[in-house]
């Protein structure tokens, strides 16, 4: 083997004094940079998915070892050589600096991978998992994120590639921009790893790749023979690359070698690509011998009973693992049928081209593009069930809903991944019709007894932690039994007699859930035991519950957090109903708020007594097309009405894994609804009929976590900033509802002066100011004079007293700091 | 047309205007048939239906010299009720000769004003299921409950006393044993407690040696009072399920039950649902004969037609149980010549009603129920009026 | 509550509380079949107000009238449908009975 090798980033590299592969290497690099002069075709395309690698976790760390491994080894060095100076070498030698666990531990807390040999600085490495809803944790598990940085104002990278037909999903990528950056895996799609090079180089050989440095210039010059390259790596040259990428198909097919191993031969470049490394996506494929699938009717069987499963198929060969390279030699027919006598593979299953979240949509093949993706942006907020141990878990916020269902209508993805299981949604009877005018800009329109009956309720769970602090001079906090007598009692009634709040208790706002007490001083070392601190020595440090009542305290755990402090979590829950406001969605990228909620009696019926949960507005339709919702409300209610579950994976009407419209419009007929799913509907108000078939049927709603309760905001008194006395911003502080520039712009605009003086002014931060008509500089207010007195005047004769915004009186005073005088020149109005 | 202007003139004048005219010779007292059958029918085309508005206005005929008013006695001779269908949950009954104004009156009632007992309060004591507290309580609420709510007051009249007259209380204690498998709570471990709550209030526990203080003041055991001698309290359901218990959980509760009306919250609506339908009136505007009747008579998914054979192979189609048609519109599919051949209509005046009632009352005295809550709601406005 | 004029009875809205559509859609239909009166319309102000607007326009006499009038009819004609639904359920019961013990007695 002296092919030479490689560093890590794919040089050649120089076998002693051998600079004859790096010569050939360098050469062939200046061929394919003339090629790529003279035609521009032959460039090498970067948004290509072949000529991308994905890093995983392991080669991440083990890099991140590597760096720190090196560094501890010099480290160690340093030391040693230090110690070697010192005169007395007998001394113990200390060298558990740690620099590993340390470096690991920082890196994987942070996500900043700091690699100094390789001048690698990244941030945000590694993300703490999504939990808020079981489909975004499986989102996020799939996710792929650019190391390049966002702002470059390109397309390629963003746009839709080809290349990642099957390997990753075409609509899962966020909005805005990371847009078409940040990609997910499709559903089948696995990931290499790397795989050991040195048996596969010598078979490589075996296989009748010649070395480049035993032939001379006129073979290697010979018309039809290829270039073998190698994981980038210049192996040689063999005459019969077809018949060479054939054997190294052969062998993986029977195993011997790495399934993930891919060949590809480039007929364009005359080469022959060898890739074991890691980072490749690639996806499986069933096998087709001249257009006929290895896979039979009674290998399906037998996967059906179990008896064969994936893993058996592609150790039999009935399926492979294609890279995105490899694809390009093989002809992959869709479906059977398609097959011809040229056809390499089949597809699985076309659905398997989206990925895990975009599964979840019904027909998503009938949608306009972007509701998928929209809607690929909103499953992830639904709210349902988290895990099977969601209600043992102590997640810093959790949204359950409280009788999640699953979906009429299902799809294949769905299945597999056990979202049916763990669904986020429930099945409401939608007309889609316009009512009472509070359904304007997607809003809908619910049912009150629907709510009542329990639909679209959920629990938030927060957690809140109290930590039993150890101070510096031996002291702590303590917590005290509550004093069932003072003041304060009525606060503290959910306490238990350890002063912690009981679980069951419902809370009020300010209600105090543990009675703590801090000691006064935390510095100055106490004499003696710490323990016996008078009780005077303590202040009361009592946390108070700030919701907004009726929460339930869930459950309470005792534990020691890092610094081994006693840490006391509450985890406290509060159900809701729907509101108005709330915010809802169906899977197809239709969100939508609560508009009004209306009473049973007020809601349309059809002559079967049904009367839907909630009614949407059906100008949702026109402009957003999704023409998916509506094929998933006729099979949602064909569903109903015949009992079964019914499909709608994507493309997957021609293989049965999705009902099509004119079988869900049979089975609607023979349970005497009308094929178009349009139902003749009375009012609920007057009592007759509406003029017109109102559609109207199933469709899996799911609950967004965005809540007005968590939301809603109004102030008209309340705290202000310390600095410039202005009312505080921001929800979180009770702040403040800004008049903001382009508010003063309009107000300017209409001439409404005296609104914006009150606004700008008397609402905000009027202030009185002392101001020196002679010299134009702000005095001060002597109290014992009754006067305003000018300190640079040194009198008080020329005072006059004004009104002024504080924040003026403060930019006066810090430009005076800065050596800029400001007078104000005062005239009468 | 003169009449009409004449009519409107001579009534501003005298009351007995419009009779003069009725009884002149040459005024139609008779509205001509095609208006007949906009003001009766709703025609429900293959498009859309039509005319789905009653003509309520007792003017609205008056050029043609038609009055449209219907007195009292009038309605009383028209009207009509026929019971189809009864079982102890369910009714249907058709009112013949009401207009749907006052159908919809009714069913509405049925929905939100008749008052029913419900769960309201749940005083829990132990709970340890995985079901959350509120979320229990909240399917205690939606249990039907067997009881004439008609015996019971409003807790509203009486103020924070809960009596014998105002409340009921169940009891509800499950628990799955350590080592036994899974158990299932229904809704028949809800037991009656006649004699009130037996849970005592925790702020008063000073007072030892006198009975506890419960949450219910009791003057006397439910079981005593003549109504509830005959028939005990209890769910209508007995399998309704509430929780499931893992081994080691515990639910003891106590559920006290008030009277309410369904538009408060749904778990006092007396019904599953009330509806009514108009009576389907399926009508061959043509002679339907031979294979296109074979053909009209396998469309219907509801079998609405037979086929008539009369002699020498010759059928025809006819309309054997309109009242069977769902109006899936099956029958006028399929081009224009369906829907010349075929024309579906609802009767506005025939209304098919249907109660499914929750168990609280059969469905008949659900509708007399409702039907004196709409002559209350007058009555009100009289007095108030007046 | 009633809104009108004194110097012309004949027009008046009538604002009733804690009522609906159930109320003031029954009523609009007994009005409205009532030849003295010309017009008769309802509205709800707004969904989270419990409140229905009923304005009355007669031929000349007082809207409040025939508003009583209205209302009386409504409720009579209520009477009669409770009677005569009380006879048909007896009826049909009597008649289910009857049948079931021809049906035992066969």
């Amino acid at each position: 083997m002296d092919g030479g090798w490689k560093t890590d980033d794919g040089i050649q590299m120089v076998d002693g004094d051998n600079f004859r592969p790096k010569c050939i290497y360098v050469a062939v690099m200046m061929r394919r940079i003339m090629d790529a002069i003279l035609n521009k075709d032959a460039m090498d395309d970067k948004d290509y998915v072949g000529n991308k690698r994905l890093e995983l976790s392991g080669q991440l760390i083990s890099l991140l070892f590597e760096d720190l491994f090196k560094s501890m080894t010099t480290e160690v060095k340093n030391l040693t050589d230090k110690m070697l100076d010192k005169p007395d070498k007998a001394r113990n030698f200390d060298m558990s600096t740690n620099i590993i666990t340390l470096g690991l531990e920082r890196t994987l807390s942070t996500g900043n991978f700091e690699i100094k040999r390789f001048r690698m600085e990244r941030k945000g490495m590694t993300q703490v998992l999504q939990r808020l809803s079981f489909i975004g944790a499986m989102g996020h598990m799939t996710r792929v994120s650019p190391q390049f940085e966002k702002s470059r104002k390109v397309s390629g990278p963003r746009a839709l590639q080809p290349s990642q037909w099957g390997m990753l999903c075409p609509c899962d990528t966020p909005e805005g921009e990371a847009c078409g950056l940040v990609k997910n895996l499709a559903l089948m799609t696995h990931v290499t790893t790397d795989e050991e090079e040195g048996p596969l180089i010598s078979m490589c050989y075996l296989l009748g790749v010649e070395d480049l440095e035993l032939l001379s210039a006129e073979e290697l010059h010979t018309p039809d023979s290829f270039l073998v390259i190698f994981n980038g790596l210049i192996l040689g040259k063999h005459r019969k690359p077809l018949r060479f990428a054939a054997a190294i198909r052969k062998l993986r097919r029977d195993g011997k070698i790495g399934e993930f191993v891919s060949v590809y031969v480039n007929e364009k470049q005359h080469c022959v690509y060898l890739a074991s490394d890691g980072g490749r996506v690639c996806r499986p494929l069933v096998i087709a011998d001249k257009g006929i699938s290895r896979i039979k009717q009674h290998h399906m069987k037998e996967l059906v009973d179990g008896v064969r499963t994936f893993d058996d198929f592609l150790r039999d060969g009935l399926l492979e693992y294609l890279d995105v390279n490899e694809e390009n030699n093989a002809l992959i027919a869709l479906y059977e049928g398609d097959a011809t006598s040229e056809t390499t593979h089949i597809e699985i299953e076309p659905f398997t081209i989206l990925g895990v979240i975009a599964g979840l949509i019904p027909y998503p093949h009938h949608n306009q593009s972007p509701r998928n993706t929209y809607q690929c942006a909103m499953g992830k907020q639904a709210m349902g069930n988290i895990a099977y141990n969601q209600l043992r878990r102590m997640d810093s916020l959790l949204y359950l809903l409280v009788y999640p269902q699953r979906p009429l209508l299902t799809t294949k993805t769905i299945e597999l991944v056990g979202y049916d299981k763990l669904g986020a949604g429930q099945n409401a009877t939608v007309a889609v019709m316009s009512y009472s005018g509070y359904d304007i800009e997607d809003a809908i329109v619910m049912n009150k007894a629907s709510l009542d009956r329990g639909f679209g309720r959920c629990i938030v769970m927060k957690k809140y932690s109290a930590v039993i602090q150890k101070h510096s001079n031996d002291t702590s906090d303590r917590i005290l039994r509550p004093n069932r007598t003072a003041d304060t009692a009525g606060r503290m009634q959910i306490l238990d007699d350890d002063g912690i709040a009981a679980p069951g208790e419902i809370l009020k706002p300010f209600d105090i859930y543990v009675n703590k007490q801090s000691p006064i001083d935390t510095r100055t070392p106490k004499s003696g035991s710490a323990a016996n601190l008078p009780d005077s020595a303590y202040r009361s440090n009592a946390q108070s519950f700030k919701g907004h009542g009726g929460e339930v305290i869930d459950r309470v755990v005792l534990c020691s957090d890092k610094d081994k402090n006693m840490c006391i979590k509450f985890l406290i829950r509060h159900t809701r109903r729907p509101e108005l406001g709330d915010k809802f969605s169906s899977r197809h990228g239709q969100k939508g708020v609560c508009g009004t909620i209306v009473q049973q009696e007020d809601f349309p019926f059809s002559e079967k007594g049904i009367c839907p949960d909630l009614i949407m507005n059906p100008h949702g339709f026109p402009s957003r097309m999704t023409v998916g919702k509506m094929i998933e409300l006729l099979g949602g209610k064909a569903g109903v009405s015949c009992g079964r579950f019914h499909y709608g994976s994507a493309f997957g009407e021609r293989s049965g894994h999705a009902d099509k419209v004119e079988a869900i419009s049979e089975t609607l007929v023979s349970k005497g609804f009308n094929y178009s799913g349009k139902d003749f509907i009375y009012s609920g108000i007057t009592g007759c009929p509406l003029q017109a078939y109102i559609f109207m049927g199933p469709i899996y709603y799911q609950k967004l976590k965005h809540m007005v309760l968590d939301k809603m905001h109004a102030r008209g008194s309340g705290p202000r900033v310390m600095l410039t006395r202005q009312p505080t911003e921001g929800r979180a502080r009770n702040g403040g509802l800004r008049v903001g520039e382009m508010e003063r712009d309009c107000l300017i605009a209409y001439g409404a002066s005296m609104l914006i003086y009150e606004r700008l002014m008397l609402s905000s931060d009027p202030f009185e100011v002392q101001v020196c008509t002679a010299c134009g500089l702000l005095g001060y207010y002597n109290h014992k004079l009754k006067t305003g007195i000018c300190s640079s005047c040194k009198n008080g004769d020329n005072i006059s007293t004004m009104k002024l915004p504080y924040a003026c009186k403060l930019m006066i005073q810090e430009l005076q700091s800065m050596n800029i005088v400001p007078r104000l020149k005062l005239a009468d109005a | 047309m003169p009449e009409g202007d004449v009519s409107m003139a001579e009534e501003s004048n005298n009351g007995s205007g419009l009779d003069y005219i009725m009884s002149l010779e040459d005024v139609p007292s008779k509205l001509p048939p095609h208006l007949e059958l906009f003001k009766t029918r709703v025609l429900c085309n293959n498009d859309a239906p039509v005319h789905t508005e009653t003509i309520q206005y007792s003017g609205a005929y008056a050029t043609l010299g038609v009055d449209n008013s219907v007195r009292l006695d009038n309605f009383c001779e028209n009207f009509k009720v026929e019971v189809k269908r009864l079982t102890d949950s369910d009714m249907e009954f058709d009112l013949i000769g009401i207009d749907p104004a006052i159908a919809n009156a009714f069913r509405r009632i049925l929905i939100s004003e008749v008052p029913t007992m419900a769960i309201e309060r749940v005083y829990i004591a132990n709970n340890t299921s995985v079901v959350q507290d509120e979320v229990l309580s909240h399917r205690l609420g939606l249990v039907p409950i067997r009881a004439d709510p008609r015996l019971f007051e409003y807790p509203e009249n009486a103020g924070d006393d809960k009596n014998e007259k105002n409340t009921i209380v169940f009891k509800l204690h499950a628990r799955c044993r350590v080592g036994q498998p899974r158990i299932t709570v229904k809704s028949d471990k809800l037991k009656w407690l006649p004699n009130g709550s037996e849970l005592p209030c925790e702020d008063v526990r000073s007072n030892a040696g006198s009975k506890p203080k419960t949450f219910t003041s009791f003057t006397c055991s439910q079981d005593s009072l003549p109504e509830f001698s005959g028939n005990s309290i209890s769910v209508t359901y007995p399998d309704i399920i509430l929780a499931k218990l893992g081994p080691g959980q515990e639910i003891e509760l106590e559920a006290h039950a008030v009277k309410g009306i369904g538009r408060t919250h749904a778990k006092w609506s007396p019904v599953a649902t009330a509806w009514y339908r108009m009576l389907p009136e399926v009508v061959l505007l043509e002679d339907v004969v031979d294979e296109v009747a074979d053909e009209l008579k396998n469309k219907c998914p509801a079998n609405v037609f037979d086929i008539e054979d009369f002699g020498k192979g010759n059928r025809r189609a006819t309309v054997a149980r309109p009242r069977d048609c769902t109006l899936c519109r099956e029958c006028i599919r399929g081009g224009k010549e369906w829907e010349d051949r075929v024309s579906l209509r609802r009767v506005k005046h025939h209304c098919i009603f249907t109660i499914e009632s929750t168990g609280a009352l059969p469905p008949e005295v659900l509708f007399t129920e409702a039907v004196k809550i709409l002559e209350d709601k007058c009555e009100r406005v009289i007095t108030e009026l007046s | 509550m009633e809104i009108g004029s004194y110097s012309d009875q004949s027009k008046s809205t009538f604002c009733l509380v804690d009522e609906d559509h159930t109320f003031a859609n029954s009523v609009r239909f007994a009005l409205n079949q009532d030849p003295r009166v010309t017009f008769c319309g309802y509205s709800i102000p707004h969904p989270s107000v419990t409140q229905v607007n009923i304005r009355v326009q007669t031929t000349g006499d007082p809207a409040k009238e025939v508003m009583k009038d209205g209302c009386q009819d409504l409720m009579r004609m209520c009477q009669h449908i409770r009677s005569s639904f009380t006879d048909a359920f007896i009826d049909f019961k009597r008649t289910k009975t009857d049948t079931k013990q021809d049906m035992d007695t066969k």
